[in-house]
């Protein structure tokens, strides 16, 4: 898997909610997990966290038909090529790696939250006593090490699979059409494509928290691309003025003491 | 100081001047070593970019004190125009920009100082609210925290250059015009350039201060 553009392919359609993966990952990056209470959904925890970085939702659903089903749908970091939260991080702690996906260099977090609003799929988490952001970084070190992530290595009904971005949105797409009805591919069209990308079962918009058409939010786009630069370039250009009024106009000197006529009430 | 010099500022004001002043240049410092990554070094020297934040976020309140005091000092002097002397001097730039025989006679503060003090003011209350909700952003809904960023970065944009504008004029632009906010004192002849009417005002009121003179009685004339 070395140094290639990776896509992990997520499935609906075969994932049986076991949380396998919700287990794996926080065993795998030894992160802890807090005591919850049952809230009437299996749902648990109720949703991502610091130290939860991956969830499966659990949905009750009703198709057109009256047919009852439940949906799952594995939740956690989508790894955007246009990433708002890169775009956004003032430390470089959020960053596109070799194999596209979003890393996160914790020491150099600063705890700004500048991602959490940024990012369209609400995933990253702060957490307070560390005063730093946490989000899955698809196993960056199985990954470098040429091992699947924590997730796809737990799933045992193939739910989950990882590799080259090309050969998997062609499978997910083959995956799509043979479930047939609405059935689709969600990922490969938005933020330039993301590199994590689900067949769902259901139209996208039947999905809990599940954005219908993901994208950098305008706001990052107006303050990032045309507010940064402006900055200097209107700093720059009152320089320049300056000293073209100075060197032009010249400055604006009181006339000698001796030559002034008094006017006024004196 | 020397003999003949005018009083145009009090401690006071210098202090509230200086401290808007300089809080708002570390302001800019570090905003600028938070948006540029290229600029993340400024953060080296106060021990990282995290560092970096806190002294951002705290100077802030500073600011805020400063700002309060610098609206309420200025709000009458500066915050208001009057008409129509001030429109007759926006038309000829104040004799900034092109040759002006007799540019209109101003008070304390000329249209322009005017100007920079309203948006200032205005920009400097949009830079504290859009900061305090950036600071604790997570219980307000996130379309309206995302919209404090550019509307932060606006306010940027517009202070930063304007604190080149007013560096310019208030040194090597306007020569006579720095000790008005160093030491508070200066010449008559520089009041006459530049606030004539102000100076008549003092004069005919008799609260004017000249170093090295007896203050005149109130009810001069």
């Amino acid at each position: 898997m070395k140094g290639i553009e990776l896509v992990k392919l997520i499935d609906t359609s075969l994932c049986t909610a076991c949380r396998g993966c919700q287990v794996a990952c926080k065993q795998w990056n030894e992160v802890p997990a807090f005591r919850t209470k049952n809230n009437g959904s299996y749902q648990n925890p109720p949703d991502l966290q610091w130290n939860t970085w991956t969830l499966i939702r659990f949905q009750e659903y009703e198709d057109a038909g009256g047919k009852f089903t439940w949906l799952f749908r594995k939740d956690g970091c989508m790894h955007c090529t246009d990433a708002a939260c890169v775009r956004v991080c003032p430390s470089g702690a959020l960053y596109h790696t070799p194999f596209g996906t979003v890393g996160l260099r914790k020491e150099k977090c600063i705890g700004c939250k500048e991602c959490v609003s940024a990012c369209p799929f609400n995933i990253p988490r702060y957490d307070k006593a560390t005063d730093k952001i946490y989000k899955c970084d698809l196993c960056q070190g199985r990954l470098q090490d040429n091992l699947s992530p924590a997730c796809v290595k737990s799933c045992p009904t193939g739910a989950l699979t990882i590799g080259a971005r090309e050969a998997m949105i062609k499978k997910a797409h083959a995956r799509a059409k043979a479930l047939g009805g609405d059935a689709n591919v969600y990922g490969d069209k938005f933020v330039d494509g993301t590199h994590v990308i689900y067949v769902l079962k259901e139209k996208p918009e039947v999905y809990d928290a599940l954005p219908v058409n993901p994208h950098v939010p305008l706001s990052v786009m107006a303050w990032k691309d045309l507010l940064k630069p402006l900055s200097l370039v209107a700093a720059g250009g009152v320089l320049a003025a300056s000293f073209l009024h100075y060197i032009i106009h010249g400055p604006k000197t009181p006339d000698d003491a001796d030559n002034q006529t008094k006017e006024g009430g004196a | 100081m020397k003999k003949g010099l005018i009083k145009a500022t009090d401690a006071f004001e210098r202090i509230v001047h200086w401290s808007l002043a300089i809080s708002c240049l570390v302001l800019c410092i570090t905003g600028l070593g938070m948006m540029f990554h290229s600029f993340n070094f400024i953060g080296d020297l106060m021990g990282g970019l995290k560092s970096l934040k806190y002294v951002h976020n705290f100077t802030a309140l500073f600011f805020v004190l400063a700002l309060a005091f610098s609206i309420k000092m200025w709000w009458r002097e500066a915050g208001v125009f009057s008409m129509p002397e001030d429109l007759e001097w926006m038309l000829c730039a104040g004799g900034y920009l092109w040759h002006v025989d007799h540019p209109p006679k101003v008070g304390k503060y000329n249209p322009g100082q005017k100007m920079f003090f309203l948006t200032v003011a205005f920009f400097g209350v949009i830079m504290v609210i859009t900061g305090f909700i950036m600071w604790f952003p997570l219980s307000l809904p996130v379309e309206l925290v995302r919209w404090m960023y550019p509307l932060h970065a606006l306010g940027f944009v517009v202070i930063f250059a304007f604190f080149f504008v007013h560096l310019y004029l208030g040194t090597i632009g306007s020569p006579g015009s720095l000790p008005a906010m160093l030491h508070g004192w200066v010449t008559r002849a520089w009041l006459v350039k530049q606030h004539g009417k102000w100076l008549e005002e003092m004069e005919e009121k008799g609260t004017l201060e000249v170093y090295g003179e007896e203050k005149r009685a109130a009810q001069g004339h």
